[in-house]
């Protein structure tokens, strides 16, 4: 080994690295944003599930059982209402991941029949309603059983228990959701309504992945586009003809999108194919919103590209970015159990609106008017980057 | 008089670096134009304005009629062979000029006849087929200058096109030049060989440190090392623009003769003479000497002494400035440096 040698190949990067400051500033930054990122958003267990409660009832046990949700720190209860039909369309609207619904007759100790407790869980985020739904399914279990103490002692009698009864709203889940705790006399009857069926882990992923492998796709792929480009001197070629630089990025664009549609299309059949999605909304919707992201991306890609020089200046400036997007996006998790600074983040980048429309299609069967808001939000990110990117566009070679 | 390009104090400035300082100067039409100086003079700088390939901080020029600053798309339709060749490496040679020809929007047929036409002009045809970049630096150089001419553009910017290629592949390029000089296309060549300049260009400009420090003939620039010696000075262009270069020394201004019978005393005399400088070398009958620059008839003095000691001269040459000297006495550097 040559140390001398190997020491000056070390000056030698450094001394690049120092003099190329985007790399610089990526190098320094991206470990920061990443590790925090892990460290406060991804680390911890679900909490602040945004939930709504109904009471239909006043008393003492409505009152123990609202503190008891509200002591749960997987809640975070956004509002306390009495109609139930008000609380089940929140979460069919995306404001609150399940609803609580205590019956009429909580409060009754002296009824023979059933408490009928209902949770309307939005099924298509699967990690939330997983977390719910075992969760609140447990509380209301203890507090069955010390509904069924009290009950106990009022009658004497050590013969009678109180249970939970956990059914499922559709009997075709009967099997899989039903979990019978104890055929009791006086029991609560738990029953969960899914708002959109079963949905697997893979289910809840699959949308967002695909937004995510064509934000990745169209952001590395316009560094070698336009930055890689410049570097070999081939925009060069380019910018000696009488060649406008919306040209340019308007020929740039074309060329990614029919690339990225087409990627975007085996994205889709290898996600049927080989996991069995079902896509509940438009099939048309679906690559619509694909190669509406494609296009938000292939726009930042722009941006950004538009000033830099050299392919590897782009890739170090576009992972500080990249990386967290996929993070705070919801890609993972739900937006709901990240710290609220992340929260307000996820709503600042694009990839967030392209996975809770891209979700909301292919899981809820949504359709363009349910959806317009994050439609509407892509087309401003698209229009800002485009615009930036044409106007700060460096023609200079 | 007709000129295909005139800058109107033109300028370049990169923070506190000045590297083209309000450059003015006309190149007349269907001439060839040799742009010289020094590296890190200004020349590229100046030709990637007038290609429209960077924008002046100040000033402005006007190329094929039109202002770089107000019609930069039309001044885009010139041709350009850029110093670093800027093709498309997985791209075929032929793919690569057709892609050129669609970008200056060349009809197909036409299209298609003029590629042909220039590869066989420029000897690549046979690599047609080929990526660029399995090919040669000279191969690659052959067919940058085949994208840039495959629209017939009136100017052709030719940033260093010769350098680094074999003298074969050298003469092809000069051939072209001449051809296309012979059909009305302007050529500007930006260069570092003084002989291409030399034996190609009807006018010269030296640009040094950003500024416009010569511009002439050839031929004017040198003899303009000399003036003093000649009764009417060096030629002059009508063009009330040029700048010659101030008269002065021409470093190892030689003379050499050759006489049949000479001898040890000859040699003194000729050694001896005011206006010669010291003598060189003397071996097989041949004296060559440095001459004295102030002398106007140095070259007399030798003769006649030759002829007054009985000596028998059978070869006389002088050495007269070239390109070469005008180049390092206006930058005070060699070519290249």
């Amino acid at each position: 080994m040559e140390t001398k040698k190997i020491m000056w190949m070390l000056k030698k990067d450094l001394m690049v690295l120092w003099r190329h400051k985007p790399r610089l500033m990526s190098l320094l930054l991206f470990p920061i944003i990443m590790i925090t990122l892990f460290g406060y958003g991804m680390g911890g267990s679900l909490e602040n599930i945004p939930v709504v409660l109904v009471e239909q009832s006043e008393g003492p046990i409505t009152d123990q059982s609202v503190e008891a949700i509200h002591n749960m720190s997987l809640y975070d209860v956004k509002a306390v209402m009495d109609d139930p039909d008000k609380a089940r369309e929140m979460v069919e609207k995306g404001e609150a991941k399940a609803a609580i619904v205590l019956p009429p007759d909580y409060e009754d100790l002296q009824t023979t029949s059933q408490k009928d407790v209902v949770l309307y869980v939005d099924s298509s985020d699967q990690m939330a309603s997983q977390a719910i739904i075992p969760a609140t399914q447990g509380l209301f279990n203890q507090i069955s059983s010390e509904l069924g103490i009290k009950r106990m002692e009022m009658m004497g009698t050590a013969s009678n228990g109180i249970g939970v009864n956990s059914t499922p709203v559709n009997p075709n889940q009967a099997p899989r959701l039903s979990t019978s705790l104890q055929n009791v006399f006086y029991s609560i009857n738990f029953q969960i309504d899914k708002l959109y069926g079963d949905i697997d882990y893979i289910d809840f992923l699959v949308p967002a992945v695909l937004a995510m492998t064509v934000m990745f796709s169209c952001m590395f792929g316009m560094g070698e586009s336009i930055a890689g480009e410049r570097e070999r001197g081939e925009l060069a070629r380019l910018f000696m003809t009488p060649t406008s630089v919306s040209t340019v990025v308007g020929g740039k664009i074309i060329s990614k999108l029919i690339i990225e549609t087409g990627r975007a299309l085996i994205l889709i059949i290898a996600a049927i194919l080989l996991f069995g999605i079902v896509i509940k909304g438009g099939m048309g919707l679906t690559l619509f919103l694909l190669v509406l992201s494609a296009l938000c991306f292939v726009g930042f890609g722009i941006m950004i590209s538009a000033r830099v020089g050299t392919q590897e200046d782009y890739m170090q400036m576009v992972m500080p970015f990249t990386m967290p997007m996929m993070f705070v996006s919801g890609v993972f998790y739900p937006l709901e159990t990240m710290p609220w600074i992340f929260q307000q983040v996820a709503y600042l980048v694009p990839l967030t609106y392209a996975n809770n429309a891209l979700r909301s299609v292919m899981l809820k069967g949504a359709g363009i008017g349910d959806i317009w808001l994050e439609v509407l939000v892509l087309v401003g990110f698209t229009a800002l980057f485009f615009a930036l990117g044409v106007t700060k566009f460096n023609r200079d070679i | 008089m007709k000129y295909a390009i005139e800058t109107f104090g033109l300028s370049k400035q990169y923070g506190d670096f000045t590297a083209v300082d309000a450059l003015n100067m006309k190149i007349k039409e269907k001439s060839i134009f040799g742009f010289l100086g020094p590296n890190g003079a200004g020349k590229t700088t100046t030709i990637k304005m007038l290609t429209c390939l960077i924008q002046p901080t100040n000033g402005t020029a006007r190329v094929a009629g039109y202002d770089v600053k107000e019609n930069p798309n039309e001044v885009r339709k010139i041709g350009m062979v850029p110093q670093l060749v800027s093709l498309y490496g997985d791209l075929t040679v032929r793919e690569n000029v057709e892609l050129c020809a669609d970008y200056y929007g060349m009809p197909r047929d036409l299209k298609k006849e003029r590629i042909v036409e220039l590869m066989e002009l420029v000897d690549i045809k046979y690599a047609e087929n080929k990526m660029v970049k399995q090919l040669s630096g000279g191969q690659k150089q052959k067919v940058s200058v085949v994208a840039s001419l495959v629209h017939q553009p009136d100017i052709l910017f030719l940033d260093e096109p010769t350098i680094g290629l074999d003298p074969s592949t050298k003469r092809v390029l000069w051939d072209l030049i001449y051809d296309l000089n012979e059909k009305g296309h302007t050529i500007v060549l930006c260069s570092h060989d003084m002989y291409e300049v030399e034996l190609l260009c009807d006018k010269v400009g030296i640009i040094n440190q950003g500024k416009l420090a010569a511009f002439n003939t050839p031929q004017s620039l040198k003899d303009s090392l000399i003036k003093k010696y000649t009764s009417n000075g060096p030629f002059k262009d009508s063009s009330n623009l040029e700048l010659e270069v101030d008269e002065g020394e021409v470093e190892n201004k030689q003379m050499s003769i050759m006489v049949t019978n000479l001898n040890r005393d000859l040699i003194k005399e000729i050694e001896d003479l005011p206006s010669v400088c010291g003598l060189k070398e003397h071996s097989s009958g041949r004296i060559i000497m440095d001459m004295d620059d102030d002398s106007s008839c140095a070259v007399n003095d030798v003769i006649e002494t030759v002829l007054k000691n009985q000596g028998n001269i059978t070869s006389i040459a002088t050495r007269d400035p070239s390109l070469e000297d005008v180049f390092m006495k206006v930058t005070g550097k060699d070519p290249g440096e």
